[in-house]
């Protein structure tokens, strides 16, 4: 002190006095504050905060946190900002969402946030590391300082193998015919610290048809970009063969990138089609038949559906006193894509007219049934025509005969 | 054969150049132009409403316009025609003494018999030709309607029909011109034929089978297809109903039977009626082809009888 020279003395009087004033009047200023904070607020005065003071984190794990500033006093003010203290093997920095930052402006009774990080290299080893961030008023009046404590931990096996990507359903199985598209929505989660992109895999059984696609969105992707730690939902289309019958089936996914894999299982259960075709091989639904004369003709039964169908019997809707044979008379099953063929013997009446008559078949397979209609001319009988030819020659020879007998007398 | 061609033509020059053949083809033609003509108008009246009518043309034969169709009307009086032009053939020529004088020229008998038979079929073939040609000018300027090729057959195969119907007769009167020496005997002869198949076979079929079938009624529909079998059957020994029943068949190709009583089921009627479209042209000749031929076959039969008749009996004792 007995160094300072006599104008410095002064100056110094007056920091202390001030600072006295500061510090005993401070109470009030507060008071004032909480009583009417437009009205009451000091002058000047500003604060600095760090959002977490202290944190833990794994080993390779950045920190990165807000920085929050409030100016409580009725000027706005420029600080400036800075790290003081960094532990070695760490880069550290202030910056907003686009600078670095060494200095804000922060208005009156305004707050304003800068983000803090801070990212080790890859030396860094578990312990305790220590960051010290200060900042002032650029006349000096005020200075801040905030200590991070940064603990880092070494981590575990398990969870190392947990980071990566992981994939999670809320539907696992869904159920439907045949003839139905199925869509099972995944959430492909990424754990990476790092954007990557995955490929998208999947295989259901033969023949299947299997599409990934954006949730929401009608496009097909064979892959995804991922942002570190971001997660998305997609889409996966499977539409199960034509043909495929009633059954469970597995549909498995695979997610991987470079660095990550992950596997999913999905079940199908298709509940099958019933269905079925009837016909005849050439498509003629029409026939020819004589009175009382049986006429054969054939159909088959053709299962197009994809589940089999079972006991189908066969009535016929036909006029009285006609015959309908069928043969054979019912079938016990047909399998999916079978066909078979059944022989039905019409007979009409004896003494049916001439003309188109319709007989009509109903092929009942429980689950479904189908008709068929046939429309069945009955001639006349051609024998009388014949017949009566006779008659007529042997008349006429009998004439001629006379003339012979009688005739040039 | 000369000869026949011969008597032919001499016998064609007395048929067309008389006044008997001029009063009856005047009649004939005069009452099927109006029963054509009344028919076509009620057609017209009948077929306004209908999308697409069929067999347009054939109405015309089987309608009926004031009291009968043509086909009824062909059925009870052509037979008037083949009487009249047939019933004096043989015993007039004997009754003058022309038919002896006649055989004296180098001509056979049979020659004389075959020539006027002809010569009556030729006749009457004319006439309906003509008669059927009047009728359908007079149907396309009334109906405007151009007959399809199944129509034309159809009406060819009824002119057939009709002349083999009313040669029948023709040969019929010829017999009895045989059998009896007086014209008028002949005549009332085969009048008295005519009337008796005509009306009285028809009266007489549903008399006897009502006869025969008592207890036949709503209740036993089993005795009243009998009865209708039995009638039919007592019927069809009229010609008149085997050519009626054949020319309505051709000429309506929705008929299907001749039965005049089928019994039906009621899925077989809705079968039927599912596809209710007309029977082709050989499918209607076959269902009444019995009768066509047993139509051939009494006439053949009949004119068969006469000659044998004609060629045994006695002439020159006149």
């Amino acid at each position: 002190m007995s160094g300072i020279k006599p104008g410095h003395r002064y100056a110094l009087i007056f920091a202390l006095v001030s600072l006295g004033l500061i510090f005993t009047q401070g109470p009030f200023f507060a008071y004032a504050q909480n009583e009417d904070v437009k009205e009451k607020r000091p002058q000047r005065l500003i604060v600095m905060a760090a959002e977490y003071p202290g944190v833990e984190v794994g080993v390779d794990e950045d920190v990165r946190m807000d920085l929050i500033f409030h100016n409580r006093g009725r000027t706005d003010e420029n600080v400036d900002v800075w790290i003081a203290e960094k532990p070695d093997g760490w880069k550290a920095k202030i910056k907003t969402y686009r600078y670095v930052v060494t200095g804000a402006h922060i208005p009156s009774g305004d707050d304003k946030t800068l983000s803090f990080e801070a990212e080790p290299d890859n030396v860094v080893q578990p312990g305790k590391y220590k960051f010290r961030v200060e900042a002032q008023t650029q006349d000096g009046r005020f200075k801040m300082n905030q200590n991070i404590s940064v603990t880092v931990k070494e981590k575990e096996e398990d969870t190392k193998k947990e980071k990566g990507v992981k994939l999670t359903t809320s539907y696992p199985v869904l159920q439907g015919p045949s003839d139905a598209k199925f869509e099972f929505s995944v959430e492909v989660d990424s754990k990476l610290d790092e954007d990557a992109v995955f490929d998208l895999f999947a295989q259901g059984p033969q023949g299947w048809e299997t599409n990934f696609k954006p949730a929401y969105e009608q496009k097909y992707i064979s892959s995804v970009r991922l942002k570190a730690n971001q997660s998305q939902t997609i889409a996966l289309e499977v539409k199960p063969q034509f043909m495929a019958t009633a059954g469970e089936y597995p549909v498995n996914i695979r997610v991987s990138s470079s660095d990550a894999k992950a596997e999913a299982q999905f079940t199908v259960i298709l509940t099958g089609t019933y269905d079925m075709e009837v016909g005849t091989p050439d498509g003629l639904l029409s026939m020819n038949a004589r009175q009382g004369k049986p006429a054969n003709v054939s159909f088959y039964v053709k299962n197009i559906g994809s589940a089999a169908l079972n006991d189908i019997e066969f009535l016929s809707f036909k006029p009285e006193n006609w015959k309908v044979e069928l043969k054979p008379e019912k079938i016990p099953a047909i399998e999916p894509g079978d066909l078979k063929q059944v022989e039905a013997i019409i007979t009409p009446y004896e003494e049916a007219l001439v003309g188109d008559y319709s007989v009509t078949f109903k092929i009942d397979g429980q689950k479904v049934s189908k008709g068929m209609e046939y429309r069945v001319t009955v001639k006349a009988s051609s024998a009388w025509g014949w017949i009566g030819i006779g008659i007529i020659v042997f008349v006429i020879a009998g004439l001629t005969g006379l003339f012979r007998w009688l005739g040039r007398r | 054969m000369h000869a026949v061609k011969t008597i032919l033509k001499k016998e064609l020059a007395d048929h067309f150049s008389s006044y008997r053949f001029m009063i009856l083809f005047a009649l004939i033609a005069m009452v099927s132009l109006i029963t054509v003509y009344m028919a076509g108008i009620n057609l017209k009246q009948e077929l306004e409403g209908v999308a697409k009518p069929r067999f347009v043309f054939l109405m015309l034969f089987t309608s009926r316009g004031a009291m009968f169709s043509l086909v009824e009307f062909v059925a009870f009086f052509g037979p008037l025609i083949g009487l009249i032009l047939g019933f004096d053939t043989i015993n007039r020529e004997r009754n003058e003494g022309t038919l002896s004088k006649l055989l004296s020229q180098p001509i056979y008998r049979d020659d004389v018999i075959n020539g006027k038979f002809l010569a009556g079929m030729v006749t009457i073939t004319v006439m309906l030709i003509s008669i059927v040609l009047v009728i359908t000018g007079l149907g396309l300027s009334l109906l405007g309607v151009i007959p399809g090729i199944e129509e034309l057959l159809r009406i060819i195969i009824y002119l057939i029909i009709s002349i083999i119907y009313v040669s029948f007769w023709l040969g019929a009167a010829i017999l009895f011109s045989i059998l009896f020496r007086s014209v008028a005997t002949s005549a009332l002869a085969a009048l008295a034929a005519w009337i008796f198949f005509s009306f009285f076979v028809s009266l007489g079929a549903s008399v006897m089978a009502g006869a025969i079938t008592p207890d036949a009624g709503a209740s036993d529909p089993a005795a009243l297809i009998a009865r209708a079998k039995i009638t039919k059957a007592i019927a069809l020994s009229s010609p008149m109903e085997l050519y009626s029943d054949s020319a309505a068949t051709i000429i309506d190709p929705m008929r299907k039977t001749n039965r005049s009583f089928v019994q039906m089921g009621v899925i077989e009627r809705f079968s039927m009626a599912r596809f209710s479209g007309p029977l082709p042209l050989s499918q209607s000749i076959l269902v009444v082809a019995p009768y066509i031929i047993s139509l051939i076959a009494i006439t053949v039969i009949c004119f068969a009888i006469s000659y044998t008749v004609f060629m045994r009996q006695e002439i020159r004792s006149f």
